[in-house]
């Protein structure tokens, strides 16, 4: 849709008027063949229904609209407007190409947003200000916000159903697996070595979380703590997020009388020290102490490594 | 109403009252409303054919698509021709269905209206009784729409014999209308439009 002829100074040349919507052309595109001249949203608009040159129906697609000549652009720049606001006071008579820049900031526009400074700091258009009332405006916006409310309060009431009917069928099926697993041994096999995986992963996923420690004298290992010493390590290795299910063996094998052959004495230890150096130990954050993890460890003999590790405490030595 | 419509309508307007054909008293046009959406249009029958010295009234809605869809045109003028409904006036011309293009105006859609009264199509008829006339018995249509011009759109040339049996059969106690439409239909034969309007 172009731009009205009356809101121009003097004359229009017919060539600036668009076929279409006799208006002067707003961003004209041209027939390829007879050159006829529309207004880009007529042109796509006739075209949607009919693909033919309004004017002589020749066969014409959106794809052959091209720009129109530089002359004809130049032509329609120049030509003299009245600004769309001049029925709200704007008395600002532009060239038409700058008519676009002018019309974002003409304050004459009815619809320009301005601040409320009466209280409620809403941004309005400016033609709605003389009839706004604060109070009804946040009204209805806390009116709104009551209804969203209640909306998300529905879904979530909803999706609290959903879960405890989840929850609901998930028991329903652990107990149809252990039914499964009672009366069919080779489903209880497969079901224990399915336990077994995911707690090994979790081991590894929970190592693999944790950092690297050094051992720097490892004379300076306690092999036979005491109560008070085995309790803190335990608390320690729960706020470290051990999981349950090694925590209490983890606990207990930071006690020579757990260890394996070759560590469970001092003469065996003497014998074997040399292979120290091959752990690969864990640092306990804050404690002289490390954890020797059987899956980080699997390099190591039988002799030397238990399931499913081993928590050497030191007296001092440990970076 | 479209903006665009009225736009168009509103500045297509002006262009017929400052055309010379209106100053030649060959097409009219008034807005019936103020919004632009409906208008009477009025074209004088061509001269050198039955409508000649005749003034056709036509309907003209304007659709809220308009341009981008034609008007909806139809007489209003009762009129005896091949390509327009001697009962409801409705038009079958090309322009006002698929062959419109946008940038056709209500002067181009008058003008073309009167030079379908000056050049009938019977092979794309509107009216199947009329076009048959017109292919078997061209006199006898000339004759029949020379007397409806007369009769509904002012035309000058009164044909007696066609005005008695009418009134033959209004003194029957048929309607003058239905009897003219029933005359034309059997090519003025008085005694099968009779049977017909009795059966
Ligand atoms: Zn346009
Ligand atoms: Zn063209
Ligand atoms: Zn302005």
């Amino acid at each position: 849709m172009g731009f009205e002829i009356n809101r121009f100074q003097g004359d229009v040349d017919e060539e600036l008027i668009c076929p279409i919507c006799s208006a002067v052309l707003e961003d004209p595109l041209q027939a390829p063949e007879c050159e006829h001249v529309f207004c880009k949203a007529c042109i796509t608009q006739w075209i949607s229904r009919q693909p033919t040159c309004p004017v002589d129906r020749q066969n014409l697609t959106s794809a052959q609209l091209t720009q129109v000549p530089r002359i004809l652009r130049n032509l329609l720049a120049r030509l003299t407007i009245s600004c769309d606001n001049a029925q709200y006071g704007c008395t600002r008579v532009l060239n038409l190409d700058t008519l676009s820049t002018h019309l974002e900031e003409c304050e004459h526009n009815p619809k320009r947003p301005v601040l409320c400074e009466q209280g409620c700091a809403l941004v309005i258009p400016k033609d709605e200000l003389k009839d706004h009332n604060c109070i009804k405006e946040l009204r209805s916006l806390i009116t709104k916000q009551q209804q969203k409310m209640n909306e998300y309060q529905h879904e979530f009431h909803e999706l609290r159903f959903f879960i405890l009917e989840q929850r609901r069928e998930m028991q329903l099926l652990k107990d149809f697996m252990r039914a499964l697993k009672t009366s069919n041994p080779s489903m209880r096999a497969i079901a224990d070595a399915m336990d077994r995986d995911a707690q090994d992963r979790e081991v590894v996923r929970w190592s693999n979380s944790l950092q690297r420690a050094r051992v720097t004298r490892w004379g300076g290992m306690i092999s036979t703590p005491d109560d008070a010493l085995q309790r803190m390590i335990k608390r320690t290795l729960t706020e470290m997020g051990c999981p349950i299910h090694i925590l209490d063996d983890l606990m207990e094998n930071c006690h020579e009388c757990r260890w394996p052959p070759g560590l469970c004495s001092l003469e065996t230890r003497q014998n074997n020290r040399r292979q120290y150096e091959n752990y690969v130990c864990k640092r306990v954050p804050g404690k002289q102490a490390v954890l020797v993890l059987h899956c980080d460890n699997q390099h190591m003999g039988e002799d030397m490594m238990v399931e499913p590790g081993l928590v050497m405490i030191f007296a001092h030595g440990v970076e | 109403m479209a903006n665009i419509a009225a736009q168009r309508i509103k500045r297509e307007f002006k262009e017929v009252i400052k055309s010379e054909e209106v100053a030649k008293c060959a097409i009219k046009l008034e807005l019936v409303d103020n919004n632009y959406t409906e208008l009477k249009g009025e074209i004088a029958g061509p001269p050198d054919t039955p409508y000649e010295g005749g003034n056709f009234v036509l309907e003209i809605k304007v659709p809220e698509t308009y341009p981008f869809n034609p008007p909806k045109v139809r007489f209003i003028t009762k009129i005896w021709h091949p390509n327009i409904s001697s009962v409801t006036g409705a038009i079958c011309l090309d322009i006002l269905k698929d062959q419109w293009a946008a940038a056709m105006t209500l002067r181009t859609v008058l003008l073309s209206l009167q030079a379908l009264l000056s050049a009938a199509e019977p092979d794309d008829p509107q009216d199947a009784v009329v076009a048959r006339q017109y292919k078997e018995n061209l006199d006898m249509f000339k004759l029949t729409a020379r007397h409806w011009t007369n009769a509904y759109a002012g035309g000058p040339s009164v044909n007696s014999e066609c005005d008695d049996k009418i009134k033959r059969l209004v003194d029957m106690g048929i309607e003058e209308h239905q009897a003219r439409v029933a005359l034309s239909s059997y090519n003025w034969d008085l005694e099968r439009a009779t049977e017909q309007l009795f059966s």
